[in-house]
């Protein structure tokens, strides 16, 4: 075979170029100017072009309509699989140390104190089955928002929609939507709270219940304490961020034997689901406890729930030092 | 962006991501597989892709990537191999005679470019069929346009090579 000329071999790229449609106006001038003169690449020009068409006409290749359905519909269920199980998670700093807030398409699914840390080692979103992580934290930022405005007392309603897959039973669940209805400022008790779920006596369930809560802050369990009005725990062992959020929601704690109680002389209080609301000396209710009433730290509160004054102590007209 | 715009992403652009990765692999199932995890992939990165970014090529370098990965496989490049040859060109033979040489040659170029090394068949793929640009094949290959852009003219050249002696479709003349 004769080797082509070093004229040929110089314009091979501009060649392809130009047959392909892909050369420049110098390239097509040097390829128009040479193959004048050269039968050999003006051969050669015309199969690189018949080969372009060729190439192209492959777009109208189509795989069968049935196979590409078939192919989208599978992948509609895998997707639809895949978006109940991926959780959309940011780690936002705040006064309460690093928060970590995980989000489905259903709704927010976890909040978790991270304390110092600044990754998921050690987050209980590590461990959970079935469930894909994906680190957002553009899908988070709008949350990281709100939340940051809650524990700086510019907000008192998240107002975030719930997924409670991770509750982990249905009396668990029960039990974190009873604690939602718990209003902002407002404190009951995990008596209180076993009665509204239909267990009277079961607060030691409750109280364990809501150790695992999986989203504290926004089902607010730092509102539901004990029935001597002792603080007794929270999300394991950090009762100093109990005390954090119930102090930005206006409810004063103060110390009581290894533990912290709140100052319930200083709430307005609601018995049961009554209509009304009391001072804390009204009748027999400071010999009361909390297992039946709602202490409520200021009128606003009150006000939110839409009760009424007492008729008896009349706390419209003396209300409570702020 | 929103849950609601991933569905838009599924219906505008599966169709040509499946027929993507059948032409590569010559296989349905193949294709399927690929192209369900190339949108689960896209799933999970969806919400972190920027307002302006280019979905569709985007879309094309998942898709890419998980056909290199698939083809690191000696067997299953084999397999696409003998999947392309295994076809028919679909030529009447009692057609014109023109329309049997474009079909004859068509097929002779789905077997050449099934045998043409893996980066100038992704390269030629994305330029010839998807008319991709050459910025987009270099996200895809992992490499500049420059590169993207030699990676086609090499699968031109080698193909114009293999079909040495074989009948090319008449063209008009350039001028």
């Amino acid at each position: 075979m004769t080797p082509k000329p070093s004229s040929c071999r110089a314009i091979e790229s501009d060649l392809v170029a130009t047959a392909t449609g892909e050369g420049g106006a110098t390239a097509v001038r040097r390829v128009t100017e040479h193959v004048d003169g050269c039968a050999s690449c003006r051969e050669e020009l015309g199969r690189y072009r018949a080969i372009d068409t060729v190439a192209r006409g492959l777009r109208d290749d189509t795989p069968p309509a049935t196979d590409v359905q078939a192919s989208r519909t599978a992948l509609q269920a895998r997707l639809a699989d895949l978006r109940s199980r991926v959780l959309r998670y940011g780690i936002v700093p705040s006064p309460l140390g690093n928060i970590l807030v995980a989000r489905s398409e259903h709704g927010v699914t976890m909040v978790e104190y991270l304390g110092e840390a600044q990754t998921l080692s050690g987050s209980r979103l590590r461990n959970l089955v079935d469930v894909e992580t994906v680190e957002d934290s553009a899908e988070i930022a709008r949350l990281r928002d709100d939340l940051l405005d809650f524990l700086a007392g510019r907000r008192r309603d998240l107002g975030w929609r719930l997924d409670l897959r991770l509750a982990g039973s249905d009396f668990r669940r029960a039990v974190l939507e009873a604690a939602v209805g718990v209003p902002y400022g407002a404190v009951t008790s995990y008596a209180a709270i076993a009665k509204r779920v239909g267990k009277p006596g079961a607060e030691r369930a409750v109280a364990q219940a809501l150790r695992w809560n999986p989203l504290p802050i926004v089902v607010p369990c730092h509102r539901i304490v004990g029935s001597s009005g002792k603080l007794t725990g929270y999300a394991g062992d950090k009762l100093g961020l109990k005390r954090q959020l119930l102090d930005i929601e206006g409810v004063h704690t103060q110390p009581a034997s290894r533990d912290f109680r709140v100052v319930r002389e200083a709430m307005y209080v609601r018995a049961g689901e009554d209509r009304a609301y009391c001072l804390p000396t009204c009748g027999d209710l400071p010999s009361h406890t909390l297992a039946n009433l709602t202490l409520i730290a200021s009128r606003e509160g009150v006000d939110a729930l839409g009760l009424e004054p007492c008729s008896d102590c009349r706390p419209d007209l003396h209300p409570l030092a702020s | 962006m929103g849950l609601a715009s991933f569905d838009d992403v599924v219906a505008a652009h599966h169709p040509e991501i499946y027929r993507y990765l059948r032409r590569l692999t010559w296989r349905a199932g193949e294709a399927d597989d690929l192209a369900q995890e190339t949108f689960l992939r896209a799933y999970r990165a969806w919400q972190g892709l920027g307002p302006e970014a280019n979905v569709r090529a985007w879309l094309f370098a998942i898709a890419t990537n998980l056909a290199r990965n698939h083809f690191r496989s000696e067997t299953r490049r084999r397999r696409a191999y003998v999947a392309v040859g295994d076809r028919r060109p679909e030529a009447e033979p009692s057609g014109p005679e023109e329309e049997h040489v474009f079909r004859e040659t068509r097929a002779l170029l789905d077997r050449v470019v099934a045998g043409l090394p893996l980066k100038q068949r992704l390269a030629f793929t994305l330029r010839k069929v998807h008319d991709l640009d050459y910025g987009a094949i270099g996200e895809s290959l992992e490499c500049s346009p420059d590169s993207a852009r030699a990676h086609v003219f090499q699968a031109l050249k080698k193909i114009r090579v293999s079909l040495n002696g074989h009948a090319l479709p008449t063209m008009e003349p350039t001028r």
